[in-house]
């Protein structure tokens, strides 16, 4: 700054009586804009010792820029090793709902005392079934009465083998009446069926291929 | 989960309902079918023993034939359960067909006034055809003529060999075998023979009885308890001091209809083992027998 001003002067100084006042001039307008330059160079606030005080935004997460809805994608399905079982299926099913869901709980509720890894314990739609019955002299059905089929199902992983033939019993000698219970492994398709058909998006897909 | 219900789990005394047509009731089998159609995973080699071991192996199978009906209810347990009927039939709510009743009872009685006039029903354009109490008394016959089968029967305390007694508890199978010198009651047992696992071992145990075709389910390729002893000092040479015995448990699935020998065959509860088995024996038997 003072460089400069000593600078000015000493132009000012240069400048003889030919050319004084326009040299001034254009001096004048090529000094105020260098002062205006370094008078801007040089930023007074960001020496505040309040400088960036209300600085927030870099202690958040990072945002992912949003995408679109991707495809459910399947859970890899672990192979038995030699000494556990791989993903089992246990499924309890039956007309009473009451008794299907208590026995569901009590087997996920097993697990978890037992230390066996539940995955996920979920419910199959129920289906329905009517009895028809025919009387003796007519010949049209009536519906007598609607059954409905509840299942839930207990995925469990990675099971030992040496506590497989413990934990059979127990669910075996405390199974309800009227409860049907089955482990199964577990495929790809038993994943499938859990979820609904689209029958338009088939038979457009059927019309393409 | 949104179900209303208590935690006590209801125990119907009657089977479910299995013919058709006449709604009388009959216990097919009194066993309650068990099938596995898992992939057996058993058929593994069993490494080579390289030191030759004193001990003599046998693979022996615990068969156990689960309760078919419920167990009798203690007296607690079935003051505890009328309470809980009563405490949520109080709480409950009407149903349709109760709605439908007490609908139906009152448009009666609205009938029955002298200045009735059908013209200000509401509801229903007409009269209903089928009432709703005639609905209930259709569904009484019904149940009229629906008999339960007995939950006792004939051969229960008497009959040991068969594997129909005492429905509401879990049997084990004995067998009379001839150990040694002696004749005695222990689970099916069979030596092992080299080149097979100790499960295969146990069904084979299982196969060779006798006039027995009893279909088991095997829960397992891990043994569930281990029973050793050694042999009298006569018979004890270099490189068989003893025996040790390997339990496999299974469930009986299905059974043929030939009836066992009394003497050699026996289905017995927990607490009748004692009676059956020698001490020792019976003291690592019960560590896995479950009395559920």
């Amino acid at each position: 700054m003072w460089a400069l001003l000593s600078y000015l002067a000493r132009l000012l100084v240069h400048i003889t009586r030919e050319s004084f006042i326009f040299s001034l001039q254009i001096l004048l307008i090529q000094n105020t804009r260098v002062l205006v330059q370094a008078v801007s160079l040089i930023r007074q606030y960001k020496s505040m010792p309040t400088h960036g005080i209300g600085r927030y935004k870099y202690l958040l997460p990072k945002e992912q820029p949003k995408k679109k809805k991707e495809k459910v994608q399947m859970k890899q399905i672990k192979a038995a090793t030699g000494t556990e079982y791989g993903v089992l299926n246990v499924s309890v099913s039956g007309y009473d709902l009451t008794l299907v869901e208590h026995y569901s709980q009590y087997i996920h509720n097993l697990c978890n005392r037992l230390d066996i890894k539940v995955d996920e314990s979920y419910a199959l739609p129920t289906k329905s079934t009517e009895v028809m019955v025919m009387p003796d002299q007519g010949t049209k059905m009536y519906v007598d009465v609607v059954l409905r089929t509840h299942e839930r199902v207990v995925q469990i992983s990675q099971m030992k083998a040496a506590l497989a033939p413990v934990f059979m019993e127990v669910l075996l000698k405390n199974q309800p009446e009227g409860v049907q219970l089955s482990i199964k492994e577990h495929t790809e398709a038993d994943y499938q069926t859990r979820f609904k058909t689209r029958p338009e998006l088939e038979g457009l897909l059927a019309q393409i291929g | 989960m949104a179900v209303p219900c208590w935690r006590f789990a209801a125990r119907p005394l009657w089977q479910k309902i299995s013919g058709s047509g006449k709604l009388s009731v009959s216990v097919k089998s009194a066993v309650r079918s068990v099938s596995s159609t898992r992939h057996t995973r058993g058929a593994q080699k069993p490494s080579p023993v390289s030191a030759a071991s004193p001990w003599v192996l046998h693979g022996a199978v615990c068969l156990q034939r689960l309760p078919v009906i419920s167990q009798e209810r203690s007296p607690i347990e079935q003051r505890f359960m009328d309470l809980m009927q009563q405490m949520e039939l109080e709480k409950s709510l009407l149903s349709d067909h109760e709605l439908r009743l007490l609908e139906d009872a009152e448009r009666m009685s609205r009938k029955q006034e002298a200045d009735y006039d059908s013209d200000e029903e509401e509801e229903y354009g007409g009269q209903e055809i089928v009432m709703a109490q005639d609905l209930e008394d259709a569904w009484e016959q019904k149940l009229k003529q629906f008999q339960p089968a007995s939950r006792t029967k004939a051969s229960d305390t008497t009959d040991v060999s068969s594997s129909e007694r005492c429905l509401g508890d879990s049997l084990v199978l004995l067998v009379k075998q001839d150990v040694g010198s002696q004749r005695l009651w222990l689970l099916p047992q069979l030596p092992w023979e080299a080149g097979e696992t100790l499960r295969q071992t146990a069904e084979r145990a299982l196969a060779n009885l006798p006039d027995a075709e009893l279909k088991a389910t095997f829960l397992g390729n891990a043994p569930c308890g281990f029973y050793k002893y050694k042999f009298p000092q006569n018979i004890q040479t270099e490189s068989r001091v003893g025996a040790k015995v390997f339990f496999f448990k299974a469930v009986l699935s299905g059974s043929g209809h030939l009836p066992l020998q009394k003497d050699s065959f026996a289905w017995v509860r927990t607490d009748e083992l004692q009676d059956y088995l020698k001490p020792e024996y019976l003291k690592q038997v019960k560590r896995f027998i479950m009395n559920l």
